[in-house]
């Protein structure tokens, strides 16, 4: 590719030199030498003539397009018609390619702008549902603090006096569903924050070891009470960068499903993770009911329970493999499922040992 | 401090701790099971209610609740820090709402004692409350 106003030099720059060579010629092989001069002078004239005007029809083409070329580079960078570089031009067809240009490039700003007000709009309303879900998650929280109170004073013998055997029983089915409430208030709003990227996590340095030591200890008083085998594979001690909170709330999540699934008497939860490079690689594996093929790809998905009206009844909010998920991939991880039925189902998750910041996702106000 | 020792400490001593939270149910259960754990309670239904206590200084634990109506927590802390008074008193702020681990931090970095989040265990928050107190 060349710019055309090289072409039309070098056109005008041929023809020019042909027309002075001829009038050379003519004037060194002619007998009258004042003719000849005459004949020379005229064709230097024509010469200096085709020059000149190529010069202002290079000028009149080549300068509005370069011109226009600019200011379509600039549109395209910025979005915005600038007004700084007009087109004046007498070529009626540069003159209708401008005009075109501007037309489009109106209609490309007004798009914007309209898109513009819509993202905003959509913003506002994002924000207006956190408010909503905030404050929603508060009014629930607030009278759940009584109740709590209250049950946990008449649990212990010594503070309200003795309750008889059945109304003790009243009482910690009162908190047992207290505390699934309270845990599905919090769930819902962890959804939430997950749906607008507004999760928070406080990366720390965490060892491994502590980790599955809390988790541990949290769960062998529900395990051993139902007969659960839950053991550990992990030996030594892996220490990361991330958050500990989030990773033990993914654990307690897929270990709750599992202790819900395991068959009575028989049941085994084995968690554990390995070493993998830059990642740490957990699992958490159950000899459960397992999850057809049909339903793996959607347990991911809020409030998706699979249909378990054969085997138990489930007694999650179907939130917990959704706020799992979002977890994972907030710290930079990935989950996924493998499980035959009948057999057993095994969780699987990466967690970076690194986070990169930019990876969370942050709401960009 | 071992637990054996807390435990002492928690049957031995009794605290005089203020409440400041507008929700009457609350601050009514609070006091009924601290009560009957031997601590004197000071109820506060509003934020300046409780600032004007707090300033008063005549107990060893505040239980500080943020969200309330016109003066909250957030004004009673702002005004302590103002007067250079947060960290000279043992806070604990206890909150439903819907706050991240910055801002938590961010409050004990600006000379709040501990905080506790709702709904509450009332053991956890009476050993925090001891804790607090001999801190």
């Amino acid at each position: 590719m060349a710019p055309i106003k090289h072409t039309l030099f070098l056109v005008s720059g041929v023809s020019s030199f042909i027309i002075f060579y001829m009038g050379i010629v003519n004037y060194l092989s002619a007998t009258d030498k004042s003719n000849g001069m005459i004949l020379l002078i005229f064709s230097i004239l024509v010469a200096a003539g085709t020059l000149l005007s190529t010069v202002y029809i290079s000028r009149s083409i080549t300068k509005p397009i370069e011109k226009l070329a600019h200011n379509m580079r600039e549109f395209s960078k910025t979005n915005k018609l600038s007004k700084k570089n007009p087109i004046k031009t007498n070529v009626q067809e540069i003159f209708e390619l401008n005009e075109n240009f501007e037309t489009m490039g109106e209609q490309v700003e007004q798009t914007i702008e309209v898109q513009n007000e819509y993202v905003e709009k959509l913003k506002e309303m994002d924000r207006k549902k956190l408010e909503f879900s905030s404050m929603v998650s508060h009014e629930l929280k607030t009278p759940l603090v009584p109740i709590l109170g209250y049950v946990q004073m008449l649990q212990n013998k010594d503070l309200l006096g003795g309750l008889n055997e059945k109304q003790m029983e009243a009482v910690d089915e009162i908190h047992a569903s207290t505390v699934k409430l309270q845990r599905l208030v919090g769930d819902i709003l962890t959804t939430q924050k997950l749906d607008l990227g507004k999760l928070d996590f406080t990366v720390e340095k965490i060892s491994f070891a502590e980790l599955f030591n809390s988790i541990i200890k949290e769960f062998t008083p529900i395990t051993n009470e139902k007969n659960i085998n839950l053991e550990l594979q992990f030996e030594g001690d892996i220490e990361i960068q991330s958050d500990s909170d989030r990773i033990n709330q993914v654990f307690s999540n897929l270990i709750k499903n599992a202790i819900d699934f395991v068959p009575k008497n028989s049941g085994k939860i084995t968690i554990g993770a390995t070493d993998s490079d830059k990642s740490l690689e957990c699992f958490v594996q159950d000899n459960g009911v397992g999850i057809s093929e049909i339903n793996q790809k959607d347990i991911f998905k809020k409030f998706y329970q699979i249909d378990t009206s054969t085997s138990r009844k489930r007694s999650g909010s179907g939130l917990g493999l959704a706020i799992c998920k979002g977890i994972i991939e907030g710290l930079g991880g990935k989950i996924w499922v493998e499980s035959i039925e009948g057999k057993g189902t095994k969780f699987y998750f990466t967690i970076p040992k690194k986070i990169v910041r930019s990876t969370i996702k942050k709401d960009s106000n | 401090m071992s637990d054996k020792k807390g435990k002492q400490r928690e049957e031995m001593q009794s605290l005089k701790i203020l409440i400041i939270d507008d929700n009457e149910q609350i601050t009514k259960m609070l006091t009924t099971f601290l009560e009957l754990k031997e601590h004197k309670c000071t109820i506060a239904n509003d934020g300046k209610e409780g600032l004007g206590l707090i300033k008063e200084n005549e107990h060893d634990v505040v239980l500080l609740d943020l969200a309330m109506p016109e003066f909250d927590g957030y004004a009673v802390i702002k005004d302590l820090e103002e007067n250079n008074l947060l960290r000279e008193r043992k806070i604990i702020v206890f909150t439903a709402s819907t706050i991240t681990q910055e801002e938590l931090d961010s409050l004990v970095q600006r000379g709040i004692t501990s905080y506790i989040l709702k709904p509450i265990d009332i053991d956890k928050l009476l050993s925090k409350i001891v804790e607090t107190a001999n801190s």
